[in-house]
């Protein structure tokens, strides 16, 4: 039986890549990955789950690593802003993002583009209803989100475009 | 001008890397040998602090230093006041012997790290004797009251009349006068960052060095310098991506707390602030009451406003008054009111410190004088479109001067709200309200106009202190092209999102014939390579009534320096020469030409082949200060702010019947800013200040019990709006330019937030007009309208 | 806002986590989702020494369905899941349909049926789903195991019947009659409820019309799920229609006992349980059994 512990090792894999620390266990997986790993595209807004600006993957769901431990973490799969950038350029999505002007203070950006992610994962043609409710979880202090919604569609046609060309 | 990058919806360089989290903000930053601060707080509203321990605190491991408000008395001087009222009583960055606000910071901790930082919060032991609480601002004018400074011998920092045009004679000879109180909530921009810095002491050059998203850093370095007890020559300030403002984030109190841990253990000390922190302690708008008397013609004219403004200050002693400033410099709202009256306190209650918001205060004079034209037009039986277009000032009356000396430069104000009406479809909105009714469905519809100023001339203040240390309104620029012919422009005032990076750079490339590309302006602020002034830093919608005018300026003077080196170089008149495509070369003989590049290097390496008296270098460094800006009259007439854009908002809400719950079905907001330098960057301006009206309509509250306590201290019970709560917003323009702006530009970032609560809460009452609803105040709630709906009576009095 | 220091341990299997939680002596908490626990844990409103992990561990996992056509699921089953299963929404849609109320997207993926319904905060979606359904609440601890009907487990605010040393294992949701509804209504949508009605209807075999008997549970409108029994009784052996739908939820105040906070008055929410009990109700017309 394990016995209680204050510090802990975990391994985890964060953008792909292994990564092994030990951390206090009430290190949040927010803090760890911008402090510990310095992945610091990921932002803390609230610490209570609402605001939305920490929404990471974690084994490819989206959650709020705010209210996660790093410690919780052995064995899974993490995903941030830095892992949905490709090496070169922007995805489809962030270049929606920055072509429809989706963002002004790009504090709430990483996590509504983890949140907008794991939409047009799950719908390929979403509504504009469909997108505000999906970032209804995202605070963005800055744009009115008009600009978000556009993109997300844009997002979401180019993509349709882009497998309807090669289809 | 060649090239025609102003005025063009070019795409944003910054977003680039914001969207890839790429953007480095100030809790992104460390220092070697970093620590980490927490702050211990007040849990009273009021009290005296008999006794403080802390031995605990500083022997816990990972704990290097404890700071107590007695040693930060000693070992800093108060902060200084950006307002200095006549009720200066000394205020340092930690209470000393008296705490006056739930949250005020009482002692601080620096440790390794910031969980430890807390640990050793729970150690500290401070012994407090309540003192009885004031959390009403009428209560608190009252003698009797308590006082939160007892020196003072009352809560009122300011308490005045000022009256402009004999607004009794209007009063007595109106076929009518309406009178009608309202008030206003407490609430805040909440930028989605926190409010932070690091702060660092080095005792080799006993310099001071701090890196901070605090928006005003011209002011930020005299305070600090001036606390700390060193030349400014030795503080250096620097701001990275700053993640949101609207005037909240400044607190120099908390930026010399980490300089005194800083300097006493020897190490670099961060502090970002939580959001419960940020929520109970930073800055709140004033909350506050409104009397209006609006007296009027039969046919709707308006013939003198006469208004009493309480505003509560919270615990303020930096920045009182600055909102019954800017209501009085705003009043008129665009309209043509020949005589005015103003009679205002600034009141201080146990609250968290009140300060700059989006809008600062003109949400609420906006919410006030819109109310009162809905109101009045109701019972005039007129529309209350028809009942302003009586009244605006007419765009061949500009320039128009209102009678407490604000002046309009430009605009067509009926053609702002015609235009709205149209894009609104204002006739088939009244249709489809009436088959509604027919229906038993709620729907109303709002309309609000404001007229929205940039710039703010500090010679204002002289109307509180009765004299005059700052004025006018300034901000300075470099404009450096490198020795490679690249351009590197450096300003004054640190951005929080409204996107200087690009659209600086459009200004320069048109100023000297380049592509944006080719521009690269520094992110943020650095006090020891930005030029600065006092005035500098990022408030009061400032940017293109100032900013501009020293980019252009400081572009212009490098423009002319390569038409000088070229002239000198190519054996030219410079009339002979032009400027473009990132060269310069004689008109008409396009094979005569320098490139930007090979005259730098003229400039910076081939010095000799400079012309006679002909300095090195293509760099210049410029401060634009605004001509509009002018000192206080002997009538106390003054431009408090400078240049003014306006706008129209209407405003379509359905009325859930059972519930009260509110749903905007359509928004529609046509503005005019003059020029607009990047339309993709004022379009979102309208739309996020816009957001920030509906949150104060609808959601947005900060809730005291009578003991001071803050009910509302974390986003689950402070509500801000999300997309749900924020419709399409859809977006017209008028462009009437300003003739005293270097590029005719005016301000675009406060424009929603201020008309915004007055078209929902107008809507709302539409809505519910059947049955007699006056909404007086805010937040319009479910339940509150629940209330209305079941009573069918006029709403109780207003909240506080 | 970092949490005061715990030890954390993370249990492979029940027995693990019922032996750490016995050896706290009341100083440990169970972290499930963690979307409640972690903000507490954030604001230093809970000190546990012992924070013991349950998302290792695989019993608590699963959703099954069950020979009586309901369905056994496990405590850990994340509220995205409950909302997303085939299982659920046919044999259980009221459930779904609760689980897709919860919060927003990145809360769904995270929280669990067991957290929420340990938790038991009145304002939940779940518990009043649970309660509605008739569900069996599965309890493990020192003693063994013991099954608690969901309607006897809400005891108070935030209280329920585990025992300090037990651990919630899983719900046993029986068949769900097809006449159902689910309304809440929040601040803002993701929101917790001012006040919300799961319904059951269940008509009777001959008349499909006419209610048999109705179980009508409020959440938000007391300090745990309340049956409305006051509609219940008006609907039973009644015709449902928009008329007996508005009867029955004018009687629903009385059976309310609603908080008074910021976000709303205890006069309000009382009466939004009366016009969610008729919106609840005209829901569930529509999915009772037509006359053959």
């Amino acid at each position: 039986m394990p016995a209680p512990r204050e510090r802990l090792a975990v391994r985890l894999t964060v953008n792909g890549g292994p990564v092994e620390r030990v951390v206090e266990a009430r290190r949040s997986l927010a803090d760890f990955l911008r402090e510990d790993l310095g992945l610091t595209g990921t932002h803390v807004g609230c610490e209570h789950g609402v605001c939305g600006a920490c929404t990471v993957l974690v084994d490819g769901r989206s959650v709020r690593s705010c209210l996660l431990f790093a410690a919780q973490l052995e064995g899974a799969s993490v995903t941030t802003i830095e892992g949905l950038t490709p090496a070169e350029g922007l995805s489809t999505l962030q270049e929606a993002f920055r072509a429809c002007h989706a963002m002004q203070c790009g504090f709430c950006t990483p996590g509504m583009i983890v949140t907008t992610t794991e939409l047009l994962a799950d719908q390929s043609a979403p509504s504009t209803e469909e997108i505000r409710e999906a970032i209804s979880g995202n605070l963005c202090m800055c744009t009115g989100y008009v600009n978000i919604v556009r993109a997300v569609e844009q997002a979401a046609a180019g993509r349709a475009a882009a497998s309807g060309a090669s289809a | 001008m060649p090239g025609g990058w102003v005025g063009r919806p070019l795409p944003l360089k910054e977003d680039g890397r914001l969207v890839a989290g790429r953007g480095r903000f100030v809790d992104d930053l460390g220092r070697p040998r970093l620590l980490h601060a927490a702050m211990l707080r007040s849990p009273h509203a009021h009290a005296r602090i008999v006794a403080i321990e802390t031995r605990e605190a500083e022997t816990l491991p990972g704990v290097f230093a404890v700071l107590t408000g007695a040693e930060a008395a000693a070992r800093s001087g108060p902060v200084r006041p950006l307002i200095p009222t006549t009720a200066v009583v000394p205020d340092y960055c930690l209470a000393v012997d008296r705490v006056r606000h739930v949250g005020e910071p009482v002692a601080a901790v620096a440790a390794v790290d910031r969980a430890t930082s807390e640990d050793a919060l729970e150690r500290i032991r401070v012994e407090y004797a309540p003192l009885p609480v004031v959390v009403d601002p009428e209560l608190a004018i009252r003698p009797g009251a308590p006082l939160l400074y007892p020196e003072l011998g009352t809560n009122v920092v300011w308490h005045d009349t000022l009256t402009y045009g004999d607004v009794d004679a209007a009063m007595g000879r109106a076929d009518g006068v309406l009178r009608e109180r309202f008030a206003i909530q407490r609430y805040a921009s909440t930028p989605l960052e926190t409010f932070g810095g690091i702060a660092e002491y080095d005792p080799g050059t006993d310099v001071f060095e701090f890196w901070t998203n605090d928006q005003r850093p011209g002011l930020t370095i005299s305070i600090l310098a001036a606390s700390l007890g060193v030349p400014q020559s030795r503080v250096r300030l620097s701001c990275p991506d700053i993640g949101g403002a609207f005037g909240n984030k400044r607190r120099p109190a908390y930026l010399l707390i980490c300089a005194l841990l800083a300097r006493k253990t020897g190490r670099p000390v961060k502090w970002i602030e939580d959001r419960l922190e940020n929520l109970t302690a930073l800055m709140h708008a004033c909350n506050g009451i409104m009397d209006v008397e609006l007296a009027y013609r039969g046919d709707g004219t308006v013939l003198a406003l006469s208004v009493r403004d309480i505003a509560d200050e919270g615990k303020n002693l930096i920045t009182p008054t600055q909102h019954n400033l800017i209501k009085l410099g705003n009043i008129a709202n665009g309209y043509r009111i020949p005589a005015i009256r103003y009679e205002a306190w600034s009141v201080l209650t146990n609250k968290c410190p009140s300060g700059a918001n989006r809008g600062i205060g003109k949400p609420f004079m906006c919410f006030a004088i819109e109310r009162a034209m809905a109101l009045l037009a109701r019972r005039l039986g007129l529309d209350p479109a028809e009942l302003r277009l009586r009244n605006y000032v007419t765009a061949d009356q500009m320039p128009y001067t209102t009678p407490p000396g604000a002046q309009y430069d430009s605009g067509d104000y009926p053609a702002t709200l015609r235009l709205a009406l149209e894009r609104f479809d204002y006739a088939g909105r009244r249709d489809e309200q009436a088959r509604a009714r027919r229906e038993d469905w709620l729907l109303g519809i709002g309309i609000a106009t404001s007229v929205e100023p940039a710039g703010t001339n500090l010679a204002s203040y002289e109307i509180i202190t009765g004299k005059r240390a700052a004025s006018g309104s300034a901000e300075a620029a470099m404009v450096r092209m490198e020795p490679d012919g690249h351009v590197r422009v450096a300003l004054g005032d640190p951005p929080s999102g409204q996107g200087y990076e690009t659209v600086v750079a459009q200004i320069v490339a048109d100023e000297l014939g380049l592509d944006p590309e080719a521009v690269t302006v520094a992110r943020g602020f650095d006090s020891t390579t930005t030029p600065w002034l006092y005035l500098s830093g990022n408030y009061s919608n400032k940017f293109s009534v100032t900013d501009v005018g020293a980019v252009v300026g400081a572009a212009a003077r490098v423009r002319e320096k390569l038409l000088r080196l070229a002239a000198h170089r190519l054996e030219v008149a410079v009339a002979d020469l032009e400027l473009g495509g990132g060269a310069v070369a004689v008109r008409g003989a396009p094979d005569r030409r320098l490139s930007f590049a090979e005259l730098a290097r003229t400039a910076y390496a081939d010095v000799l082949g400079l012309p006679p008296g002909e300095e090195p270098g293509l760099e210049s460094r410029h401060a634009h200060q605004n001509p509009l800006a002018k000192p206080v009259d002997a009538e106390r007439r003054v431009r408090s702010q400078l240049v003014f854009s306006n706008a129209a908002h209407c405003c379509l809400v359905e009325v859930d019947r059972r519930t009260g719950l509110v749903r905007i079905l359509k928004y529609v907001v046509v503005h005019d800013c003059g020029r607009e330098l990047n339309p993709l960057i004022v379009e979102g301006m309208v739309h996020g200040a816009t957001a920030h009206g509906i949150g104060a309509a609808l959601l947005e509250e900060f809730r005291y019990d009578d003991q001071g306590q803050l009910l509302t201290s974390t986003f689950v019970d402070y509500l801000k709006p999300t997309a749900m709560d924020v419709p399409l917003i859809e977006v017209g323009r008028l462009e009437h330019p300003s003739p005293v702006t270097p590029l005719g530009a005016k301000g675009v970032g406060e424009g929603g937030a201020i008309p915004g609560p007055a078209a929902v809460a107008n809507a709302v009452e539409d809505a519910l007009a059947p049955l007699g609803v006056v909404i007086r105040s805010l937040p319009i709630t479910p339940e509150r309208v629940w209330r209305w709906l079941s009573r069918g009576a006029d709403s109780a009095s207003p909240a506080r | 806002m970092k949490p005061a220091p715990f030890r954390y341990a993370r249990a492979g299997s029940l027995a693990e986590a019922t032996a750490l939680l016995a050896a706290g002596h009341g100083e440990t908490k169970l972290l499930a989702g963690g979307q409640s626990l972690v903000p507490m844990l954030n604001m230093r409103l809970v000190r546990p020494a012992v924070l013991v992990d349950l998302n290792g561990v695989r019993e608590l996992e699963g959703i099954e369905p069950t020979p009586d056509g309901g369905l056994q699921i496990g405590a850990l089953t994340r509220h995205a899941a409950l909302a997303a299963s085939p299982a659920v929404r046919e044999r259980a849609p009221l459930l779904a349909a609760a689980a897709r109320h919860v919060g927003h997207a990145a809360i769904r993926n995270q929280g669990t049926l067991g957290g929420s319904v340990a938790h038991a905060d009145p304002a939940a979606e779940l518990p009043a789903a649970l309660v509605a359904l008739d569900a069996q609440l599965r309890a493990t601890g020192p003693r063994g195991t013991r099954v608690i009907p969901a309607s006897e487990f809400f005891r108070g605010l935030l209280t329920t019947a585990l025992e300090a040393d037990e651990i919630l294992t899983g719900a046993h949701v029986p068949a769900q009659e097809p006449g159902w509804g689910f309304v809440e209504i929040a601040r803002r949508p993701g929101d917790f409820a001012l006040a919300g009605v799961a319904a059951v209807v269940c008509s009777a075999s001959d008349s499909p019309s006419r209610v048999e008997h109705a179980r009508l549970v409020g959440f938000g409108i007391g300090d745990r799920p309340l049956r409305l029994t006051g509609a219940e009784r008006l609907l039973a052996g009644a015709a449902l229609d928009a008329q007996t739908a508005a009867r029955a939820g004018a009687a629903a105040g009385p059976d309310c006992d609603p908080p008074d906070d910021v976000h709303g008055s205890a006069d309000y929410r009382r009466h939004l349980a009366t016009v969610l009990t008729e919106r609840a109700l005209l829901q569930a017309l529509p999915r009772l059994p037509r006359r053959r």
